[in-house]
């Protein structure tokens, strides 16, 4: 077998960027517009890499048509009312209202067109919207533009490149160190600023089929940078909620918006409508709440559960399906494959795998940021699905480029770059490729499994004190097979540190949640031990923070809202 | 089985394997092999990208007979 590791490369940059999906890449574009030298990383490649790989096809955004649900305070009032406790009112304004039109037109001028062919703007509601907020458009190649106007700015990209840890100096950023998953070149960066842009972790509960990457959100995000971040010393919010979805039967897949902004019904096993006993606004309820009423019909032996579109006009179909298809490039022929008519069906649903992802789509889970996009740690910011208030199209094209200017600010006030501890490199660089030396030793994916199990038995969805602090005492008794994992080739070792990834934040969501002690976004942090929500003395964050070697220390911030 | 490769459509460009997402496809021998089956996100990326039409889906019976 060939040495792996042999060949170090130091690389140094400005501003660098870890994940060059949606928000990523914004961030790049933006610091360098600001005159930064940037650097991208990504494990796997730019052109297609992240949530938006195979397509997107719905843009949030309030547009001030003179409707009264239409303007910037009305959205925030929705923002407010639907992400209560968990989006942070100033932030949202900065990283997705005053980003939100040059946002708009940045993805035009990459050539992706938010219009219809007929050149019209086609908006529908959904997920407790008071308007049609998503503009459906054909966002299909939008990943690939994105890459090409990366490639335009003659931005440095490092593409199959695994980041594995984050290193300080006095308590400032310094750099990080990375292999290449397919030659195995072992990478030191170093740079004045950081922007961590690396999505949500997936891969975490046990899934519809038992296919661990038959998943709504990309598999490819398995909370590497939450994990590194954390070790840093870099604080955590949102974490405690556990994001699930509808999705067709056998396929997660999403969809779920649009079949219902294009009119579908969600039925029972009889046949009935059921959403208007859980929520007034019934199918267009706020996404947890259609989770929650599916769960519970299924609970009372009421399922399966379908989504009705037989009634839909033959045009309204026709559109339906094309959506489906940006969104998801395979749904279509799944759909067609399983036997479903295209004039119109009852498709059976399920509720999807459960995931570390924002418990609403008006904020984020993870790196916790400030107006700024900057965590606790000096020279490290955040974007994305990975940071605490961003996700979702408009907020990672919007606030991943906020993220690009602040850190390019930062880094020019850094007049030199921050050394970085040899021992700590040659150590990092023995445990990245141990895996790979061992003779005999467990797979990537039994060691997943376990964890899995744990966590779905244990809070996936449901949770109580007792469960949590079960699956807490369990993922730590894991803890001794991780010198154990064995990989074959470098896809496996970049499947053992994702492993071992997914382990960590899984133990440090148990935390989050044990530590809020009442529920909130049901079923997405139920609490069975305190079911209400309980905005007297939780309505905020719940902040997580590495406490030595092993701990995790909770300490919650409350968020204001007007009344 | 989810992506698969037409070895006669293949001519070997190497697109689908520099992009894949999820690192399942790699080049063997000049042609493309998809190596982790079990890891495809179904995303659909490759077929999008590959000019010769070489990249079909097959669903799993697990996704279809659930
Ligand atoms: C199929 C699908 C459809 C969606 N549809 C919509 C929609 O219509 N409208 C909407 O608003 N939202 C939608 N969303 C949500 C939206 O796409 C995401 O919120 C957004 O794209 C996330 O962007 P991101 O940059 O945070 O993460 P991603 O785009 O996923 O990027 C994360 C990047 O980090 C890289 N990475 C991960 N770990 C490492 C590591 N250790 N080292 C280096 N790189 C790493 C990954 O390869 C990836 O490129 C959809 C999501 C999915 C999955
Ligand atoms: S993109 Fe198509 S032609 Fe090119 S290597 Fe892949 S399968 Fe072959
Ligand atoms: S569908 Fe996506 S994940 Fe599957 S092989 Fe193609 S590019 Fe890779």
């Amino acid at each position: 077998m060939a040495i792996f590791g042999s060949d170090v490369h130091r690389v140094k940059a400005d501003v660098a960027v870890i994940g060059g999906g949606t928000a990523g890449l914004n961030t790049a574009i933006a610091a360098a517009e600001m005159g930064a030298d940037v650097l991208i990383v990504d494990k796997a490649h730019i052109q297609r890499s992240g949530a938006i790989a195979g397509g997107i096809d719905h843009f949030f955004a309030y547009l001030n048509t003179g409707e009264k649900w239409d303007t910037r305070d009305a959205y925030l009032a929705y923002v407010a009312k639907v992400a209560r406790g968990a989006a942070n009112m100033k932030i949202h304004e900065k990283v997705l209202c005053d980003e939100l039109v040059p946002a708009m037109e940045r993805i035009e001028r990459m050539g992706v067109s938010l219009r219809q062919p007929d050149g019209k703007i086609m908006r529908t509601q959904a997920l407790g919207q008071p308007g049609p907020y998503a503009i459906n458009f054909d966002g299909k190649f939008l990943k690939p533009k994105m890459a090409m106007a990366v490639k335009k700015k003659h931005i440095r990209v490092l593409n199959r490149v695994q980041v594995s840890n984050l290193y300080l100096h006095e308590g400032e950023f310094a750099g990080f160190s990375g292999y290449d998953v397919r030659n195995g070149d072992f990478y030191e960066i170093e740079a004045k600023a950081v922007v961590i842009a690396t999505g949500n972790t997936n891969r975490m509960f046990k899934s519809q089929t038992g296919n661990p990457f038959n998943l709504w959100y990309c598999p490819a995000n398995t909370g590497d940078l939450h994990r590194a971040a954390f070790d840093a010393g870099v604080e955590l919010a949102n974490v405690e909620y556990i994001r699930m979805t509808v999705v067709p039967k056998g396929f997660s897949a999403p969809g779920f918006n649009a079949f219902f902004g294009m009119g579908g019904k969600f039925v029972n096993g009889l046949g009935m409508e059921f959403m208007k006993n859980y929520h007034p606004m019934g199918d267009k309820a706020p996404r947890n709440m259609m989770v929650w009423g599916a769960l519970q019909e299924v609970r009372a032996g009421r399922g399966p559960i379908y989504i009705d579109v037989r009634h839909l006009s033959p045009k309204d179909l026709a559109h339906l399906f094309s959506t489906l298809g940006t969104d998801k490039d395979t749904l279509p022929e799944f759909l067609t494959a399983k036997g479903y008519s295209r004039e119109g069906a009852m498709i059976e649903m399920t509720v999807s795998e459960p995931m570390q992802a924002r418990p609403s789509e008006l904020c984020g889970s993870g790196i916790k940021i400030d107006e700024t996009c900057a965590s606790n740690v000096p020279g490290i910011f955040a974007a994305g699905d990975a940071s605490d208030q961003m996700g979702c199209l408009n907020m990672c094209v919007a606030g991943g480029y906020a993220a690009g200017k602040h850190a390019a600010r930062y880094a020019a006030t850094v007049n030199y770059n921050r050394p970085f501890k040899s021992k700590a490199l040659a150590d990092e660089h023995k445990r990245v490729f141990a895996p790979l030396m061992r003779k005999t030793g467990i797979a990537p994916g039994e060691f997943e499994n376990i964890v899995r199990i744990i966590t779905t038995d244990n809070f996936g969805p449901y949770k109580s004190e007792i469960s949590l602090t079960s699956a807490i005492a369990k993922l730590d008794a894991l803890d001794r097979y991780r010198d154990e994992l064995k990989a074959n080739n470098l896809h496996e070792l970049m499947r053992c540190h994702e492993a071992m990834n997914i382990q960590s934040v899984a133990k440090i969501v148990a935390h989050a949640a044990l530590a809020r002690k009442e529920s909130r976004f049901p079923p997405y942090h139920y609490r069975s031990d305190h079911p209400e929500t309980n905005d007297n003395d939780w309505c905020g964050l719940v902040v997580v923070r590495r406490d030595g070697a092993k701990g995790v220390a909770t300490r919650f911030e409350r968020l204001p809202y007007a009344a | 089985m989810p992506a698969v490769i037409d070895k006669g459509k293949c001519n070997g460009c190497e697109l689908c394997a520099l992009y894949c997402p999820l690192d399942v496809i790699h080049m063997e021998e000049g042609m493309a092999v998809v190596k982790y089956p079990d890891e495809c996100w179904h995303c659909g990326a490759c077929r999008q990208d590959c000019a010769h039409g070489a990249i079909t889906f097959q669903f799993s019976p697990a996704m279809l007979g659930v």
